[in-house]
Order: structure tokens, then sequence, then C-alpha cells
């Protein structure tokens, strides 16, 4: 059953897309509305600051990450072997 | 004398538990079974019933304290115990009593570091634990495991000395009072108090002293490594907060922690290894909490590791789960097994919006409380950072993990492995665990009662279900869906490893072995022929005049000894058979001879 459910959802996925930025949004359209405790930063104050924040981080994440990965750190699976 | 106290202790539940199984086992198997679930249900209700302090004992002008119980014990106490038994159920299925007894022996030492209120009956403990988890490793009795565990427990061996060192530095420093395990001021810290950090630091995985754990845990067994991923680490962040509180240099290790952990766990192809890697960012929450010192950063880094163990161990179970019906466990390999596993899918997505902290799990009530303790200690620099960190933890393991495993664009007639759902044991073991992870996401409240809230060691006055955090939350969570969603190609994972800082003595190892085999060796050649040409026959010489004047001189004035040496000397080549595993046998023997005489007499 918990198979069928998962992929009745799998094969909607173009459906899910959309409802997944329908929920962005809402997260944004929410922070409007949130109630903000006394600022620890700039960041506090901004209305939909941990959106950006969220997305820039994610994606210099993979870019450096990665990087460092292709460039320096990948070896072969036996590099400690040979 | 037996005294009670020797029972109190719940290690002794499991040390005697570990001996009894293969007992068991010989009249009936599912005796053993019983055993696995019987023992730590007892220890679970065993810790209600501790009185504050208990086992004390002088040995040697020694103050040893087996039994110290306080509330920063007690919640350790607890999720480590319900954690034996989780992993008990989810190892079951494993007839092995070997692996058992290294488990339970594993746990027996983890409890009794939390229980010990002095360095040498810690320092005992935490032996134990180095020893009976590299077993864990073993297990797998693979070329890859072997070789891992030696170096897990050659770096265990080394971290242990460390803080051995410091231990002796401060007796001698401060004398017996020393010895006592308690808080260590922030201002009057010297070497010695350093070195022991380190000894704890090294167990808590903080870099530079962290390669053993992604070394050696995804070469650990399938339950093995659900063990291990609870207890070392935790353990040392339990000592940490017991003695280390507020030092600043922890906050500092522990934000970094945090990312270079997410780092690794982006990169890797390997699940049990990105999970590993994933512990060294979780533990550093807590490390960092531990470093903030305030009342709520404590309580932060004790709910987050009751929180973590939890979560931690049931993605463990479920990457173990698919581990144990495929025999795969690197992303690249897998894909599509979504109708294949499903319920090991549902877990995992449990055990990753959990680690990630999703509202309404674990993580969100004991991840925050850290960060927002950063925040009001003003350190805003560290609140970033594990802000920034909690984006790489859903990246990687909320998302890349699950989605690589279980769909990774491929369907179910293209999933590369044969598999079914797991047996039936694995799955209570990660229902239980899934259960916890919910449940204490809501604090508690559904059920009448604040389950972690009310265990920690101060007072909570911190609502993590405000409507700003709620929001921030949210959005964080929601664009690193977005940006995973942007970056998903580049993430495919591919059949390599990664570098990481074991680099140093694995290929220091090398040059050590190369060292000793080439000049060393050759220097040993030159010098053995130079003996053998000169030495010796300067040698025989001496020896020839020593011989007339011991025939002529000295036997004569005592007349007889000579002959009695040589006779005791025989007797003595005799018990030096001259085998190392008989004297380390012999050593370890006297050992325990030593600690159950001392235990005894309590």
């Amino acid at each position: 059953m918990m198979a069928k459910l998962i992929t009745y959802l799998r094969d909607r996925a173009h459906i899910l897309k959309y409802v997944f930025f329908a929920y962005l949004l809402f997260a944004i359209v929410f922070d409007y509305f949130a109630e903000r405790h006394e600022p620890h930063f700039f960041g506090d104050t901004i209305i939909g600051f941990w959106s950006i924040f969220g997305t820039a981080v994610c994606l210099a994440m993979v870019v450096v990450f990665k990087g460092l990965y292709n460039n320096w750190l990948k070896q072969d699976e036996d590099y400690y072997d040979k | 004398m037996i005294s009670n106290s020797v029972f109190m202790h719940p290690a002794t539940l499991f040390i005697i538990g570990a001996l009894l199984l293969p007992l068991l086992k010989r009249v009936h198997i599912s005796l053993q079974k019983v055993l696995l679930v019987v023992v730590p249900v007892l220890a679970i209700i065993q810790i209600y019933h501790l009185p504050e302090s208990f086992g004390v004992t002088r040995y040697m002008g020694f103050d040893l304290i087996f039994g110290r119980v306080d509330k920063l014990t007690f919640v350790f106490l607890n999720v480590f115990t319900i954690m034996a038994l989780i992993g008990s159920i989810y190892g079951l299925h494993v007839n092995e009593s070997g692996q058992h007894i290294a488990a339970w022996l594993y746990v027996a030492g983890s409890l009794g570091v939390t229980l010990c209120g002095d360095y040498l009956t810690l320092f005992i403990f935490w032996e134990l634990m180095a020893v009976a988890s590299t077993f864990l490793v073993w297990y797998r009795k693979k070329k890859r495991s072997i070789e891992a565990g030696y170096r897990y427990l050659l770096v265990h061996m080394a971290g242990g000395l460390i803080l051995l060192a410091g231990i002796f530095l401060r007796y001698k420093n401060v004398g017996i009072e020393g010895l006592r395990f308690e808080q260590i001021a922030t201002n009057g810290a010297t070497l010695a108090d350093y070195l022991i950090m380190i000894g704890f630091m090294l167990n808590a995985a903080v870099p530079p002293i962290h390669a053993w754990l992604p070394d050696a845990y995804p070469e650990a067994t399938v339950t093995g490594a659900v063990f291990m991923c609870a207890f070392t680490t935790k353990t040392a962040v339990y000592v940490l907060a017991r003695a280390f509180p507020g030092f600043e240099i922890l906050a500092i290790m522990g934000a970094v922690m945090t990312l270079y952990g997410v780092a690794y766990a982006v990169i890797e192809n390997d699940a049990r290894r990105i999970l590993a890697y994933h512990i060294v960012s979780q533990v550093g929450y807590m490390v960092c909490g531990v470093g903030i010192g305030t009342a709520m950063a404590i309580n932060g880094a004790c709910a987050h590791a009751y929180a973590h163990i939890l979560y931690k161990a049931l993605l463990f179970m479920g990457v173990g789960a698919v581990l144990e019906m495929t025999g795969k466990s690197k992303l690249n390999e897998l894909g599509g097994l979504y109708a294949k596993m499903p319920l090991a899918l549902i877990f995992t997505v449990i055990g990753g919006i959990s680690i990630s902290g999703f509202p309404l799990t674990s993580g969100f009530i004991s991840k925050s409380m850290i960060i927002a303790a950063a925040g009001e200690h003003h350190m805003v620099g560290i609140m970033v950072m594990l802000l920034a960190a909690a984006v790489g933890t859903f990246l990687s393991v909320g998302i890349k993990l699950p989605y690589f495993v279980w769909f990774g664009g491929k369907s179910t007639e293209e999933c590369p492995v044969e598999a079914k759902d797991a047996p039936w044991n694995m799955n209570l073991g990660m229902a239980m665990a899934a259960f916890f992870c919910i449940a204490l996401g809501f604090k508690g409240h559904l059920f009448g009662f604040n389950w972690l809230y009310d265990m920690l060691p101060t007072p909570v006055t911190w609502d993590p279900y405000t409507s700003y955090h709620l929001s921030e939350t949210l959005q964080l969570l929601g664009f690193t869906g977005f940006g995973f969603y942007l970056m998903v190609k580049i993430l495919k994972p591919k059949p390599y490893m990664s570098l990481d800082l074991d680099w140093f003595y694995r290929k220091g190892a090398r040059v050590f072995m190369w060292i000793a085999s080439k000049p060393i060796h050759a220097v040993n050649e030159f010098v053995d022929n130079v003996w053998k040409t000169i030495g010796i026959r300067i040698t025989m010489l001496t020896a020839r005049f020593f011989s007339w004047f011991d025939k002529e001189g000295i036997d004569w004035v005592i007349d007889g000894s000579a002959q009695s040496v040589v006779n005791g000397g025989d007797h003595l080549r005799q018990i030096e058979t001259g085998k190392i595993q008989q004297y380390i046998g012999f050593a370890v023997a006297l050992l325990f001879m030593v600690l159950i005489a001392v235990v005894l007499a309590v």
C-alpha cells in the first residue's frame, strides 16, 4: 500500500513541483505576519531574509564543496590500497 | 564482602548479560533473543531508582566513585538505555553472540563513564568503550573493516594516553582532589586540563582529530554502526559538558565542526559515510553548546544529544536495512528502491526531517535551543555558522541521501538491486526510534507531560514554537529544497572517495614502514656485519678471560652458587614463552582480577 502511494505521488511529480513552489511563496508570506523577537543582527529585521540565506548558502555549499571535491579531494576508491 | 552497589550499577547488568548470552544461546537461540530485550528494559527501569551517590570505594589511597547521579547524568543515562534497547531489538536477527557481547560491553563502558565521579574510574570505562567498539568494526569480517578497526583502535589508544597524561599531570599538580571529575574553571585551566580536554575531544570527533569516525563507522557491521553512532561521541559530549562548560574554544571548534561535517556529507558517495560525517556536524552543535556554557546552551547540548542519538540511530538503521538487504550502501549503486523498501524509506525520511529540524520533530526543539543560546549570548558569527550548517544538513541528509537511495530519478524497473523490506525486528527498532523523533517534537505536550525538557539539567523557559522561529525554519528548509532542485545534477554522486585528514596517518604509516624497512633496516644490517666481524671476536676474547677468572677465582671462593643460578635460569626460561599474546592475556587477566577485587570490596 505504502509502495503504491509513493508510486502514485512519484508519477505526479510535476504537480508536486507546483505545490512546492506554492509552499515557498507561503513561507515568505508567513514571515510577513510572524511576530519578531528582539533582533540579534540585521537579518532578523528583513522580511524573507532566511529565504535568501537558505538559497544562497545552499548554492554556495554545493558549488564550493563540489569544487573542492572535483579539484582536490576526489580520489579512486582504492586510493589507500595502491 | 559483596555489597549491593555492584548490582546497583547499570553497567553490571550489561556485563553480566553479555556473559550470559553465549550460555543461553547454547540452550536455545530464542533464550538469547529474550535476554537481548530483557536486559535493556531492566536497565531503563533501574536508572530511575539510582541513589545520588553509590559505589564509593578506597583503593590504594585513591577514592573511586562508580556512581554519581544528578540531572546531567540522568538525561544521558535515560537515552543511552533506551538506545541500548532499540539497538538490541534492531540486531535481534543476528545470532552471533559475539556481536551482542561487544555491543553490550560498549554500552556498559558508556554507562560507566556517564556515572563515574573520578578520573581513574572514567579512564577504565573509557578504554572498555574503545576496545569493545573496535570489535563492532571487526565483526564485519571484511579486509577493509579489519584495517579500519585497527586504525580506530590505535587512534583511540593514542587519545586514551593523552587523557591519561592529563589525569596524571592533574594528580601531580593538584593532588588527590584533582582526580575528582568535576567542572573545571575557565580561568584556572592548566596544561593538564587541556590534555584531558583533547582526550575528550578526540572521542567527540572534533577536527582535526575526527577522521577515525568517518573511517571506521561505515566499515562496521550493520547493527554495530547503530550502536557506535549513539555512544562514543555522545559520551564525549557528556564529559565535556561535565568538565568544560563555558570554554570558548569549544564554541568555536563546535561551530567549525558543524560546517566541516556538512561539507563532506554534501560530497560523499557512501550513504553510511554521509551519516558518519553528519555525526561530526551534529556533535558540533553540542560541543558548541557546551562551549557557550550558559544554562540554556547546556540544556540545548543535552537535549540535542538526546534527540540526536535517536534520529541518527534511526538514519543508520534505515540505511543499514538497505545495506543488509541489498549489500550496497553507495549512492551511485542504488536508486529506485521506493517500491521495494517503502518502510525503510518512510523511517529514514522521518530521521532525515528530524535531523534537519522540521517543526514537530525532535531536531526542531533541540537544535534551535543551541542556536538561540548563541544568539542570546551575542555570538552572531557562531549563530550564523550553525544556521548555515542546518541548511547543509537538510541538503545532504534530509534530501540528498533519501533521494539518491530510494529515487535517484530511477523507477522501480530501473532499480539496480534486488530488495525487499527488512525483517520485522529491524522495522520495529526503526519504528521505536521514529516514534521518539516525532513524540519529542511535540515537546511531549501531546501526552500530557513534557518528556525531554523536564529532564534537562536546568528548568527550561524557552519555547521553540514561536511564530518567528517557525517562519525562519520554514524558509530555511523550503529554500534549501529549492537549492537542491536547482543543483540536483551537480549533486549526482560519483563512485569516488574523498580525502580527509586520516591521509596523514594512513600515508604517514607508509613512510614509517618505508623508513623501517629501508634505511633503518640497512643500518641494522651494517651494524650487524660490523658486529659479526669485529664485535664477536672481542666478546669471545673477553668471555674467555672472564671464564678463566671465574673458574680459577670466584667459584673457588663461593663454591656452588654458580650452579644454582644456572638452574634458576632454566626455570625462568620455561615461564617466559616469548609469545606476546600470552603476555597480553596474562596482563588483562591480572587487570580484571584486580578490578573485580576492588569492586567486590566496596
